[in-house]
């Protein structure tokens, strides 16, 4: 798990680090839409500069992020793939390969643009804000929204993220547990399967029930200090930014 | 006055396990109590009651001479409880947040947050691990943020379960050296384990649980002659040696 730097917040002093959580969500919520409303190869070509640009003044490791990128590739290669297969039209002069036209290529190129577009928003927004930042922004968002616990869902969100890599930890352990037991002389799957979860589950359940126990411990109600927004002329900057490029991808 | 006492408390499990039994102790201000009992002793549930975590089914527990249930925000501001597990204890996503974690829950304004944490995380020497993930740290390191999380609600009685458990010999020594601290500048400790090889020269009282039942309570001279008929490892044959048990130089 600690080996990832995708999708994981790296701590560093910019101020991208710095602006305001909720402005933040905006910009992405901005950015995604203008990549959803690109028609032109401008539209994708400026978009990506200014991510790029900001992964750069947020001083992520790209080196490292490039390298988890891998993955991604692949699935970014089959969408690509598919599209061009599968979308009739003209067939390109003098290519090797039939079935594969023009406009499938276009199409394939669009929405490989547009899956790197959401994949580099979201390296940067998770890059640069902490789990607790978004929380706190996820609870002012929702505040105005009635019958709705903010505080609850900000603190199962917080949880969520806290559990999952204790369970991660928990089943490597158990997996090794049972292998030094030569649990791969079992040829029955469901039964490996079933050695693997029921552990896990009851040592999940039962660490759910000390956390419960800690928070209570340590006075955990749902009326908390809430914490106080500030926001600065740069986070507005950059929020108009995001902006002008939905104008620009909408109508230019 | 005693400041933590309690009354023919009794604990039974749904399944019918009594954890303990008929226990009444009780905690001077500023003494360093030490309770030990072989696995299974009922030691963690005693403790937890302490904290108000548990429902006794008979007796109770006084705070100041009231019942800890009266106002049991205010008794777990009062009284501490480090968790023998800190993997469960810690609920923030880095240092910093846990150790806010407490304060947040008692609404305190966000500068005098600031401040708490800032200086629970010099006294347990987490400052240069603050922005860490606390998922990556030790387990020594994890049972110091485990006591900064503690100490950021500014408690005057502080129980330890188990605080040495499964540490190597150096994180032995500073959550040692820790809890030697925190009873320097005054808090109450109440302090379950069953090494007491590790840490019982510091104590002024030792008390013995066998089978959820206060077996002895006295100071160390007293108890220990007693200690290996209850399952505890005894390693001295006299006790004029009392002061050799602990860790630290
Ligand atoms: N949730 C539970 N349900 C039933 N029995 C329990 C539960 N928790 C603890 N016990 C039993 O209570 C007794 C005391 O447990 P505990 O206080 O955890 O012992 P220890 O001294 O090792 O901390 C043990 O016999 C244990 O099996
Ligand atoms: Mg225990």
């Amino acid at each position: 798990m600690a080996g990832i730097t995708f999708f994981h917040y790296i701590h560093k002093n910019t101020i991208l680090h710095k602006m305001d959580c909720r402005l933040k969500l905006l910009c992405l919520i901005l950015l995604s839409l203008s990549a959803g409303f690109a028609t032109k190869w401008l539209h994708y070509f400026v978009i990506i500069c200014i991510i790029t640009l900001a992964i750069i003044i947020a001083r992520l490791p790209i080196a490292a992020l490039l390298k988890d990128m891998k993955f991604f590739a692949i699935i970014i290669l089959i969408v690509f793939i598919s599209n061009a297969f599968t979308i009739p039209g003209e067939q390109i002069p003098n290519f090797p390969i039939s079935n594969v036209s023009i406009q499938g290529i276009t199409a394939g190129l669009r929405f490989a643009g547009r899956l790197i577009i959401i994949l580099m928003i979201c390296t940067a927004i998770t890059g640069t804000t902490s789990l607790m930042a978004l929380k706190n922004a996820i609870e002012w968002l929702l505040r105005p929204i009635p019958f709705i616990p903010e505080v609850r869902i900000a603190t199962i969100i917080n949880l969520t993220f806290v559990l999952i890599p204790l369970i991660f930890d928990n089943y490597v352990e158990i997996i090794s547990a049972q292998k030094s037991r030569c649990i791969q002389l079992n040829k029955n799957p469901i039964r490996r399967i079933r050695l693997i979860t029921l552990p896990l589950l009851s040592q999940s359940l039962r660490r759910a029930d000390e956390i419960a126990y800690a928070m209570e411990s340590r006075c955990y109600s749902e009326t908390r200090s809430s914490y106080i927004h500030k926001t600065n002329k740069i986070d507005w900057i950059i929020l108009g930014t995001c902006l002008m490029i939905l104008i620009f991808a909408l109508f230019l | 006055m005693p400041t933590l006492e309690t009354k023919n408390l009794t604990h039974i499990f749904p399944d019918g396990t009594i954890a303990i039994q008929n226990i009444s102790l009780q905690v001077k201000p500023g003494e360093f109590l030490i309770i030990a009992g072989a696995n299974g002793s009922g030691k963690t549930v005693l403790i937890r009651h302490l904290n108000g975590l548990f429902t006794p089914t008979k007796g109770t527990v006084l705070l100041d001479g009231k019942a800890i249930t009266a106002n049991i925000v205010e008794a777990r501001k009062k009284i501490g409880l480090v968790f023998q597990d800190s993997d469960s204890q810690i609920v923030g996503q880095t240092v910093a947040e846990d150790v806010a974690f407490g304060p947040e829950n008692l609404k305190l304004p966000p500068h005098e947050i600031d401040t708490i944490t800032k200086r629970v995380l010099e006294i347990t020497n987490l400052t240069a691990l603050s922005t860490q993930n606390p998922h990556v740290l030790s387990g020594g390191q994890k049972r110091k943020l485990a006591i900064a999380g503690v100490l950021a609600m500014r408690p005057e009685i502080i129980l330890f379960d188990e605080p040495f458990t499964g540490l190597d010999y150096p994180g032995v020594i500073s959550i040692l050296k820790q809890i030697i601290n925190l009873h320097k500048t005054g808090h109450t400790i109440i302090l379950v384990t069953h090494e007491l090889e590790k840490v019982l020269a510091h104590a002024d009282r030792l008390a013995i649980l066998h089978k959820g039942q206060l077996m002895e309570i006295g100071t160390p001279k007293e108890v220990i002659l007693h200690s290996k008929h209850y399952g505890i490892r005894m390693p001295l044959k006299n006790n004029e040696e009392i002061h050799l048990m602990t860790w630290l130089e």
